[in-house]
């Protein structure tokens, strides 16, 4: 069994880079550089399944290959290395200034791409969205590009006779589904994909593990279409949102004074707590 | 210009989002033709009357049995024959996880990308601009997309629905589609529903709490403090998905909408997903972290621990 996972790589969200800022590169130092959260489930799910297929495989048979791919991201090796150290058996990384991975379709294009590279694959895994920029098309949009079935927003996997049922995220509940065994699963944060802390024994093969980098040629991509003059999607502009909300945030004092302050400052306000 | 928006059904009705976005329409867009496309097992007239009222001009059909649950394959299908048939210049879902599942995949088959949660749409001169929040909210990444048709979802909570809509009835059109045993590749065995035991939309005060209540035995903490004020406990998904709480608890975009007078939100960063599902008039929030997102919003906030805060405001309050 092969398994192939898209993973993003982020500024961490715990960075006190604010507002645009975020965004910008220059401003960003690589210790600020995680795996998305949920690329991190997704992960997991590839996993999961890897030992689920080593424990019943014969003897003879070789194990499940799970590799880790990434495109997005300022330092994408990083992002490998950790991927391995998790427990993935290889990863590749796709590094060229003239891809752009901001346009969910592009970067569609450019998984097919890799995907066309690698050749055989069983199964493909990736992030449901990645929050801090609010994006969540790729999955879809890959699913459709290689009229694969696919389901977004796993919460939980179950093996079945040639396939699998997946329980995903549904509003006001869960939906499941059946999927045959090639399948692309996008993954959601649930406790189910909780991913697992790297091992020793992973640490050791991340440090030795031999990632090759591919490029836009590699892939047989030009810059005509996936850089960003061929972005259907174009930022037009990025400012800092200013709430004009008027707020009364109580950030000093001791605990039993800062709810003497509150309460003034509700009562002075005529806010009623409470019938 | 020609707008079609996706009519999502959910639980026998119309998504609500899907209203909010006919209002935010004809808002933005006074005189284009919006219409819908609803797709179902079996078309309820109720649907059509009501989407005529919030202000669609014609609503498009397709019944059929593989459409009784959303599948991508037989959803897109249909989507793609409405489309031909349209030719809209904009093509329009609420971000629900079908509609987030469904516009990506529209907007493939016609070789462009789309805008994504959208909270905004605006017109300057030849652009439609699509208006994305972004970093949790800090900041606003606005959008173009190049090409004759254009496809976006929506934020979910995002528009405000007419309460007193006056449209007429729209125009109705079949649209037959026909569907091979490969659109059916995935299958759909149930939906299992949340069970919503406690109804916290007419609550008029909510406690509710997030990661940071840390556990299942910390929820005492809120149910007391709720107790005493005659209020109900909420929390985000992420404490129903730990089974600190029982999921009937759940408020978001894939829980229950609040409305109260007062929410206290305890440990909760601000994750628009949450405070999609909140409106209240007065928001208090209580979070370790000075920089949490829920205080941008906070109308009055405490930055320190709620296992600390909240018995002293309790015994303050007895």
């Amino acid at each position: 069994m092969k398994i192939i996972v898209f993973i993003d790589q982020i500024v961490s969200t715990q960075v006190k880079l604010q507002g645009v800022d975020f965004f910008d590169p220059s401003k960003v130092d690589d210790v600020d550089l995680v795996i998305n959260p949920t690329s991190k489930n997704a992960i997991e799910g590839a996993l999961k399944l890897k030992n689920t297929f080593d424990a019943e495989k014969e003897e003879e048979e070789e194990g499940a290959k799970v590799t880790a791919v990434c495109v997005r991201g300022l330092k994408p090796i990083k992002a490998l290395r950790e991927a391995i150290a998790m427990g993935c058996t290889d990863a590749i990384e796709i590094a060229d200034d003239t891809l752009y991975t901001e346009d969910p379709l592009l970067l569609a294009k450019i998984y097919v791409g890799a995907l066309e590279k690698i050749g055989d694959f069983d199964l493909v895994f990736l992030s449901a969205e990645e929050q801090s920029s609010s994006s969540y098309a790729v999955g879809a949009m890959l699913a459709e590009k290689l009229g694969l079935p696919s389901v977004l927003y796993a919460e939980e996997i179950e093996n079945i006779d040639g396939g699998f049922r997946v329980g995903h995220v549904l509003e006001g509940g869960r939906k499941i589904v059946e999927v045959p065994q090639k399948a692309l699963i996008s993954t959601s944060d649930s406790q189910y994909f909780t991913p697992r802390y790297t091992s020793m024994k992973g640490i050791l093969n991340a440090k030795r593990a031999v990632i090759p980098t591919w490029t836009a040629t590699d892939l047989g991509l030009s810059a005509n279409v996936v850089g960003k003059e061929a972005a259907s999607l174009q930022q037009v502009s990025l400012t800092n949102i200013v709430i004009e909300k008027e707020s009364y945030i109580i950030t000093e004092g001791e605990p039993e004074e800062m709810v003497d302050n509150l309460l003034s400052k509700l009562k002075e306000d005529e806010v009623k707590l409470g019938a | 210009m020609k707008i079609l928006v996706f009519g999502q059904i959910r639980d026998n009705a119309i998504e609500e989002n899907v209203l909010g976005i006919l209002n935010k329409l004809s808002e933005v867009f006074a005189d284009s033709e919006i219409s819908l496309a609803l797709l179902a097992n079996q078309i309820n007239n109720d649907w059509v009357e009501e989407l005529g009222k919030h202000g669609a001009k014609k609503v498009y059909t397709v019944e059929a049995s593989e459409l009784e649950n959303y599948l991508s394959y037989p959803y897109v299908k249909s989507m793609l024959e409405i489309i031909e048939k349209t030719e809209p210049s904009l093509v329009l879902a609420a971000g629900t996880v079908f509609g987030e599942d469904l516009i990506p995949r529209l907007a493939v088959h016609h070789g462009i990308s789309c805008a994504q949660r959208i909270v905004d749409i605006s017109l300057d001169i030849d652009n439609i601009l699509f208006h994305t929040p972004v970093r949790d909210d800090q900041a606003m990444r606005v959008t173009k997309l190049v090409g004759a048709i254009k496809f976006a979802t929506t934020r979910t909570g995002a528009f405000f629905i007419n309460e007193n809509p006056s449209g007429k009835s729209p125009e109705v059109e079949k649209v037959e589609v026909t569907f091979e045993a490969e659109d059916m590749l995935v299958k759909h065995i149930e939906i299992k529903k949340a069970e919503r035991t406690v109804n916290l939309k007419d609550a008029k005060l909510i406690v509710a709490g997030g990661r940071g209540v840390g556990g299942k035995d910390n929820f005492q903490i809120l149910k007391d403090l709720a107790t005493l004020l005659n209020g109900e406990i909420g929390a985000t998904r992420a404490c129903t998905d730990l089974h600190w709480i029982e999921e009937t608890y759940e408020i978001g975009q894939t829980g229950q909408s609040v409305s109260p007078d007062i929410y206290i939100a305890a440990g909760i960063s601000g994750a628009p997903q949450h405070l999609s599902g909140v409106k209240a008039k007065t928001l208090i929030s209580i979070n370790k972290d000075e920089g949490a997102p829920i205080f941008n919003y906070s109308d009055y906030g405490i930055v320190g621990d709620l296992h600390e805060i909240l018995p002293i405001l309790k015994k303050k309050l007895e």
